[in-house]
């Protein structure tokens, strides 16, 4: 058997790089800063043979995901990604692939939005996307990034909904870090080759996405929501059987650290959340028993997961990178009270928004900030 | 966990440097990190990059705010290189064509413009200083000259000569010109 392989690489290399195990064969794409390196890499490997795919460039990002729906509707594994405006453009055409139940995988690096410009990242442009049907994941690392495209294939072709896997911009996607390669044989066990029960062939003409009355259209929309939070076993069970195969592990709905015996809780996404790691520690080291909830999944939201995994009589503090504009705070704060109401009455919320346009989060800002929340 | 920052001027090569210290961690059976801040790039500009080496998984994602080394690729970037952030017992390594003491800080000296020179490493941009300083930064790291030497073959396999030349002269004639530390208070 062969063995795994470590190189260094970025965060953006890790997807391409994840793409390329998957086997994908269509790949629609637009430039975006910090995404952008990934369509380069991908574009680079379909060129000099080392990915049998179709790179399809095209004008613009709504066009890039219709391209990607329609290939996908014609039954090939589709991969694309983008970042921030990007994403914002693609909004309608997100609508049309969950609606129409491809299972397209895209990454969005997460950067804040326009106006004003920004480079840097936040969470506004993914958590914007939360009524599109779509499944997303929330990654922490470069290693999460490829093991969590992987699993995201076999999610969404499982039970036919795209997937969106967010990372932040450069502080992920700009980021050499060690990468572990697993031998593409075990990727291969992981991710057999995708076969659709149904696709648009020529040779055999339907009609996909027509009119609906009201019933029917009722009917999908009743499905699409009763799959969504129908996945949450495929989630926990692809994250279970890629640590099988691969040895590696980044949590499966939730990832923990420190949690069983916190008295403090931190709760956040994305590249912060292991930089808050360190912060719990800390933290530790003060006295206080504090601990780290990390959901991996941001929808469908882990509300039984969260709600077993918190300790009795927590703080919890939740630290948004973006705003819930017309609510005070931020977004995953709103969606946590929604689902601790009534079922965990024993736990307090308390949130601040920080981050926001790539401004640094340290160790030692957020464990601060903690520390300050506790006397609030 | 080590962290250390670059201080440079945008053409200056601190990606590069930036990267192969991140490569000679893992060479040298660590856990590396590179993190340059990417802003609006421009040639002259100042940049910087955030490098991490650790045994264990490095978590950290932030630019590295107060850092156990700080790396000054030209002397004019030292004053504003250090009330940038470095730990109270942090070092500063500085490329100079002569010595140049940071007050407070131990420091390492070397002219990695000369070595550039002498060695033939140009850009359009100018001497290849950042192929000196990743010689200079691994002794003073106490990285081994093998380690330095096998990432530089890795990096640009079969056309390392001069890289390893000019490496190898930095790693053997950057010096420590002031040993006086911080008193905390």
């Amino acid at each position: 058997m062969k063995a795994a392989q470590v190189i260094m690489d970025t965060g953006t290399h890790a997807a391409a790089l994840a793409v390329k195990s998957a086997r994908v064969d269509v790949i629609p794409g637009y430039p975006i800063t910090p995404q952008t390196s990934i369509m380069e890499a991908i574009a680079g490997m379909v060129e000099n043979g080392e990915l049998n795919a179709r790179f399809i460039p095209v004008e613009g990002e709504h066009s890039v995901l219709a391209a990607a729906v329609a290939a996908s509707a014609a039954g090939a594994r589709v991969f694309t990604a983008t970042s921030a405006n990007g994403l914002l453009y693609m909004h309608e055409v997100l609508h049309m692939a969950s609606g129409g139940r491809l299972p397209v995988v895209m990454c969005n690096v997460n950067r804040g939005v326009f106006a004003p410009w920004t480079l840097w990242a936040d969470h506004q442009d993914s958590f914007a996307q939360r009524d599109t049907g779509w499944i997303q994941y929330h990654c922490s690392s470069n290693q999460e990034v490829f093991n969590t495209i992987l699993q995201a294939f076999r999610v969404a072709e499982q039970i036919n909904i795209p997937v969106m896997v967010n990372f932040d911009g450069f502080a992920i996607s700009h980021c050499l870090m060690p990468l572990t390669l697993p031998p593409q044989e075990d990727i291969d066990r992981f991710l057999p080759p995708h076969k659709p029960e149904w696709r648009l062939d020529p040779a055999n003409p339907s009609s996909f996405s027509n009119v609906t009355m009201a019933a029917e259209y009722a009917t999908f929309r009743q499905l699409l929501s009763d799959d969504i939070m129908a996945s949450i076993p495929m989630v926990k069970q692809a994250a279970q059987e890629y640590k099988e195969i691969t040895g590696m592990w980044d949590g499966d709905t939730i990832d923990t650290y420190r949690l069983e015996d916190a008295e403090v809780v931190a709760f956040a996404v994305n590249s912060m959340a292991a930089e808050l790691r360190l912060s719990i520690d800390m933290l530790r080291e003060q006295g206080i028993k504090a601990g780290l909830l990390r959901p991996r999944l941001y929808l469908p939201f882990p509300t039984e997961d969260i709600i077993s995994a918190l300790p009795k009589n927590a703080q919890v503090m939740v630290l948004d990178r973006n705003y819930n504009y017309g609510h005070p705070g931020g977004i995953l704060a709103s969606e946590l009270k929604s689902v601790l109401y009534g079922r965990r009455n024993d736990i307090t919320v308390k949130n601040r928004v920080m981050g926001i346009g790539g401004i640094d989060l340290t160790r030692r800002f957020m464990a601060s900030e903690i520390r300050a929340m506790m006397d609030e | 966990m080590l962290e250390m920052r670059i201080n440079g001027f945008g053409g200056q090569g601190s990606v590069t440097l930036a990267h192969l210290l991140a490569q000679a961690a893992l060479e040298n059976g660590e856990q590396g990190q590179a993190l340059p801040f990417f802003g609006v790039e421009r040639r002259g500009a100042p940049v910087r990059a955030a490098v991490r080496m650790s045994p264990t998984t490095i978590h950290a994602h932030s630019q590295c705010e107060l850092p156990d080394y700080v790396v000054v690729m030209s002397e004019k970037l030292t004053e504003a290189a250090v009330s940038e952030g470095i730990s109270e017992i942090g070092t500063v390594i500085i490329n100079a064509p002569h010595a140049v003491a940071v007050q407070k800080y131990p420091t390492w000296h070397v002219d990695a413009d000369a070595i550039a020179h002498e060695a033939g490493l140009f850009s359009a941009d100018g001497p290849l200083i950042n192929i000196p300083l990743f010689g200079a930064v691994c002794r003073v790291l106490n990285i081994p000259q093998n380690i330095m030497e096998q990432t530089i073959m890795n990096k640009w396999p079969g056309n390392g000569e001069r890289n390893l030349d000019a490496a190898g002269k930095a790693y053997n004639t950057v010096t420590q010109i002031s040993v006086k530390r911080a008193v905390s208070a």
